[in-house]
């Protein structure tokens, strides 16, 4: 047993995982305990503050703004992406799919002025900064998946008579309809990322959400509150990855079939 | 008793050569499949295409299916147009099957595009045969929880209820252990019985197994100096006397038809 959880690719069950990350968890705690030197708080400390936060009105409203915000960029940005990125198999398209693409690189703090003259108030822009921030990562993601179809999905479709846009359909749209899902999921981390950069950047518009109180804490060098903040949103961040997880076996049950092969 | 008379041609292959850069894979490959008639008897064809690992069955088979064109040449069927991917069914060396589907969707949608059926009669028809080939109990399964035998079956049902009239099998009987071998060549077999026009083409390296079921014999081979495969050989197993017979392995005649393939292999 010992020599399985040191050996590559060694096999161990999931009690002995969940095991490992509590003892993990554990060990980096009381390092953290120790090794914090007053500067950066104890983590009873920041467990203290988290728990104060957790029963504040004021944390639930803001995470709610943010969270909504989250979920409007995310729908918007999925539509977005799959019209694009189901196009993209059309010649025509494909450049546009890959123009977005590499628009990962382009930084949004330079376009924020851009965006403003744009939008009518503070959240439409932020709405559109952040759509504009992750349909990238998006397309990215999902143009991956595309391209690494197997070529046998497109020849059955066409030895079963299948024309280009039924084989579109079957492949892309219903074949990929889990791995969608996925992308979400695997993206939401990117998007609430990119919520408390987009929350931060439009402050003066009288700002609201988990961004702006992050900074607020920052600014007043309130590391306590920044750390039990980061905590929750680390929180959140976990129950929705686990959330759209469990949607995907439920929805698509072949998906688990594949993980456990 | 062994009267037949050959027809009309349902496919043919004119000059087919294929080459990757300048590596010349397939070369100057001419046959033709005629409808065989038997009085009395309804029997499609079976026609084998024997060759050896990695000489070119596969991207040959590929060509005869429509799915790639040759760099020379043509394939045509009976109406003299080239073949185009659809008008061949195809079972492919790994059974592929949509992993998103379950089985009877898988079937459902083959079955859809069979102008023969209408939509209500769908279901029934999936049933049949189903029940036909044992898979009744696992049409509501993903295809990763079926075995390899039994995703072959729903394979070849999968054809069959798309409904061409040729159907082109990779490599069925590798792989396979004894028991499972002798079921899929009773089904091809099976296959080949159910239509006048259906037209089976195997491709194979297990020379036994395929030129058993067959009636006619492709082998495929290298000449020497000369690169790429052709057709080296063409067997018409009728005028042997050694198609459409049962216990056909054991006759002398047959051991030296193999001898003989194996010999300009
Ligand atoms: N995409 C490809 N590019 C170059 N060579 C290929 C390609 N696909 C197959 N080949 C070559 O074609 C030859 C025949 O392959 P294949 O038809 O798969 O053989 P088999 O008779 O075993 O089915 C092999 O030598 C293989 O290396
Ligand atoms: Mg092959």
């Amino acid at each position: 047993m010992f020599k399985q959880i040191f050996s590559p690719f060694g096999k161990i069950n999931k009690q002995i995982f969940i095991v490992l990350a509590i003892v993990q968890s554990i060990l980096a705690l009381v390092f953290w305990h120790f090794a914090s030197n007053g500067l950066v708080p104890k983590p009873l400390k920041v467990a203290d503050a988290f728990f104060t936060l957790l029963t504040s009105k004021n944390l639930l409203d803001n995470v709610i703004i943010s969270f909504i915000l989250t979920i409007k960029a995310m729908a918007i940005s999925i539509v977005i992406t799959l019209f694009f990125s189901y196009l993209s198999v059309i010649p025509f398209f494909k450049t546009i799919a890959h123009f977005i693409v590499k628009c990962r690189y382009l930084t949004l703090t330079g376009l924020i002025f851009i965006f403003t003259l744009l939008t009518h108030d503070g959240s439409e822009l932020k709405l559109s900064l952040l759509i504009f921030g992750i349909v990238p990562f998006f397309v990215t993601s999902f143009l991956a998946v595309i391209i690494t179809t197997d070529n046998q999905q497109f020849e059955i479709c066409k030895t079963l008579g299948y024309n280009n846009w039924e084989t579109l359909y079957e492949v892309i749209v219903v074949g990929k309809a889990d791995q969608v899902l996925e992308i979400i999921r695997q993206n939401f981390a990117i998007t609430w990322l990119m919520i408390t950069l987009v929350e931060g950047l439009s402050m003066s518009e009288g700002g609201v959400g988990v961004g702006t109180m992050l900074i607020k804490y920052n600014k007043y060098n309130d590391i306590t509150n920044v750390l039990a903040l980061q905590l929750v949103i680390f929180v959140i961040g976990l129950i929705f990855d686990l959330i759209l997880g469990n949607l995907k076996f439920w929805l698509f049950p072949h998906s688990k079939l594949q993980i456990h092969k | 008793m062994n009267n037949y008379s050959k027809q009309d041609i349902l496919i043919k292959a004119e000059g087919v050569s294929l080459s990757y850069g300048d590596k010349l894979i397939l070369r100057d490959i001419n046959f033709e499949i005629r409808d065989i008639l038997r009085p009395g008897v309804v029997q499609g064809q079976v026609v084998s295409l024997i060759g050896r690992s990695g000489i070119g069955k596969t991207q040959l088979f590929k060509i005869l299916a429509g799915l790639n064109s040759p760099s020379g040449g043509k394939v045509t069927l009976h109406d003299g147009k080239p073949v185009k991917a659809g008008d061949m069914g195809v079972v492919f060396q790994n059974y592929y099957l949509f992993e998103w589907r379950t089985i009877y969707q898988s079937l459902e949608l083959a079955a859809k595009k069979n102008p023969k059926f209408k939509r209500q009669d769908i279901k029934k028809e999936i049933n049949k045969y189903a029940e036909q080939f044992q898979l009744t109990e696992h049409l509501s399964k993903y295809p990763q929880q079926l075995s390899g035998g039994q995703k072959q079956r729903v394979s070849i049902i999968q054809q069959l209820l798309n409904g061409s009239s040729f159907i082109l099998f990779d490599e069925p009987f590798s792989g396979l252990d004894v028991v499972v071998l002798e079921k899929i060549a009773n089904l091809i077999l099976q296959v080949s019985l159910s239509d006048e026009l259906k037209t089976l083409i195997i491709v194979s390296h297990d020379i036994e197994t395929a030129v058993s079921l067959s009636d006619t014999v492709f082998v495929l081979g290298t000449e020497s100096n000369k690169a790429g495969a052709t057709i080296k050989t063409e067997i018409d197993l009728c005028s042997r006397g050694l198609a459409w017979k049962e216990d056909i392995k054991y006759m002398p005649a047959f051991k030296e038809t193999i001898a003989e393939i194996k010999a300009v292999l």
